[in-house]
């Protein structure tokens, strides 16, 4: 499902957009699109995208299996004790489940353990989703078993 | 007292009402920030909170993206501590503008390592020397820490707070030998956890005061030292001259801490960067200045420094 992209910017803009990761149980479709943009005064007119400034690294990115994506939950439900029926899915913030630095670091200890995987501070400070960090995680075992 | 008149205008659309000197008028102002070595700590206890429109009228206090963000937390207790938190910001920064700039008109920024500091407009010029804040929020405790010209760091922990992974393989992963030996040498896990929460603060403080996020202040890249006279001090490990370890560059060791046990419930640190010239002895050094306020803000404060309330442990 491709969107048309038409980006009306003064000055120069670069756009490059990454494919959809998509989001289990949900139709919608959305595109991350990194941009540089260098507006002198007026306002690039976008049609109908969101433009986010995303880490380099996911600019190419694959989905995260969906099996990581439940097990990345699993551990952040232990972790934080939440409530059997609260809702943890891939596109769940961290900050908005109430993790803190001490709960992330041990999130993210808890998922090394389970994978396998060494996951270095800066890689680290990237994650803000459920789905970044399995998408973390899905790429560090295949550069480990490459 | 006579009141402040209105602030000028600010930029965005605000809710019409009063100005922030009216609604800290039953309220004495705070004792000014003196000196760089000052640092002014103000909490609220989140579940003292429950009036509706007191809780209201600090959501009128956030901007729009602030209340949104709010408002994306998950669950009412989640987005009643997001609000309290930033209320507690802008009303505390408020008050040190002596209510010349109204809570609502603070507008945040962040650095470029996402640490959120004042956007102070061109004519503030009232401002001569900026504050500089940090908050640090538990569920049952937020503080906000208050200096002048000074970068600061503060992070509270509940300190009964019980890790799900054992200390010593959380220090091992995440800690330097020193501190992971400091560790092993305590007998009974209880002694163990409360000295982990005090290590564990005063790091974080560290790296809060820095500004540079957690991967620019690797924790095994610095050790904190509690030394037998309550000293606390800070060691950096030796840059190695490969110059592969960019991010260490700038690690420096010139900070200084504060450590207290806050409302007999919580471990605090503090971090302000230590501006004593290199004349100054090890004993000369002048400690640093804390004040600590309890606050409901708009109705009450209570001075708590110097009581039960703020037992400084360095």
């Amino acid at each position: 499902m491709a969107a048309p992209v038409s980006a009306v910017a003064a000055g120069s803009a670069t756009v490059t957009y990454s494919p959809a990761l998509r989001v289990q149980g949900m139709d919608a479709v959305s595109f991350r699109v990194s941009a540089s943009f260098n507006f002198p005064r007026q306002r690039a007119n976008f049609q109908s995208i969101r433009a986010r400034r995303i880490p380099k690294r996911f600019q190419v990115s694959c989905s995260a299996k969906q099996e990581t994506v439940d097990k990345v939950c699993e551990i952040v439900k232990n972790q934080l004790a939440l409530p059997e029926d609260t809702t943890v899915i891939g596109e769940t913030k961290f900050v908005d489940i109430g993790a803190d630095s001490l709960d992330t670091v041990e999130i993210v200890m808890g998922l090394e353990e389970a994978f396998q995987i060494s996951v270095d501070e800066s890689s680290a400070q990237e994650i803000q989703t459920v789905e970044d960090a399995a998408a973390l995680i899905d790429k560090l075992i295949t550069e480990k078993d490459a | 007292m006579p009141l402040p008149p209105p602030p000028s205008p600010s930029p965005a659309p605000r809710t019409p009402g009063i100005a922030g000197g009216r609604l800290f008028a039953s309220l004495p102002p705070p004792p000014p920030l003196r000196s760089r070595r000052e640092v002014h700590v103000w909490y609220l206890l989140p579940d003292e909170l429950n009036d509706a429109s007191l809780l209201k009228m600090y959501t009128e206090l956030l901007s729009p993206s602030e209340r949104k963000t709010a408002l994306s937390m998950n669950g009412e207790k989640l987005q009643k501590g997001a609000v309290l938190s930033r209320a507690l910001v802008r009303t505390t920064l408020s008050r040190y503008t002596d209510c010349k700039v109204d809570p609502r008109s603070f507008e945040f920024k962040k650095n470029k390592f996402g640490k959120p500091e004042i956007l102070w407009r061109s004519d503030d010029s009232r401002m001569e020397r900026p504050l500089h804040f940090n908050i640090s929020h538990t569920s049952s405790l937020i503080a906000c820490g208050i200096t002048m010209d000074t970068s600061i760091g503060i992070d509270v922990e509940d300190k009964k707070r019980k890790t799900t992974k054992n200390i010593l393989s959380l220090a091992r992963r995440y800690f330097t030998p020193s501190e992971i030996d400091y560790l092993a040498k305590i007998p009974d896990p209880d002694g163990q956890q409360k000295e982990f929460i005090k290590l564990w603060t005063l790091k974080e403080a560290y790296v809060k005061a820095l500004g540079r996020g957690f991967s620019g202040a690797p924790f095994n890249k610095f050790s904190i030292i509690l030394a037998a006279n309550n000293r606390i001090q800070i060691s950096v490990a030796p840059k190695v001259s490969n110059g592969s370890d960019s991010s260490c560059d700038c690690l420096s060791e010139n900070w200084q801490f504060a450590l207290a046990e806050l409302n007999s419930s919580h471990c605090m640190a503090i971090c302000i960067e230590d501006d004593s010239t290199s004349s100054d002895s090890e004993n000369g050094r002048l400690p640093l200045g804390l004040k600590v306020w309890k606050t409901i803000p708009f109705v009450e404060d209570i001075l708590v420094s110097g009581t039960e309330a703020v037992k400084l442990v360095s």
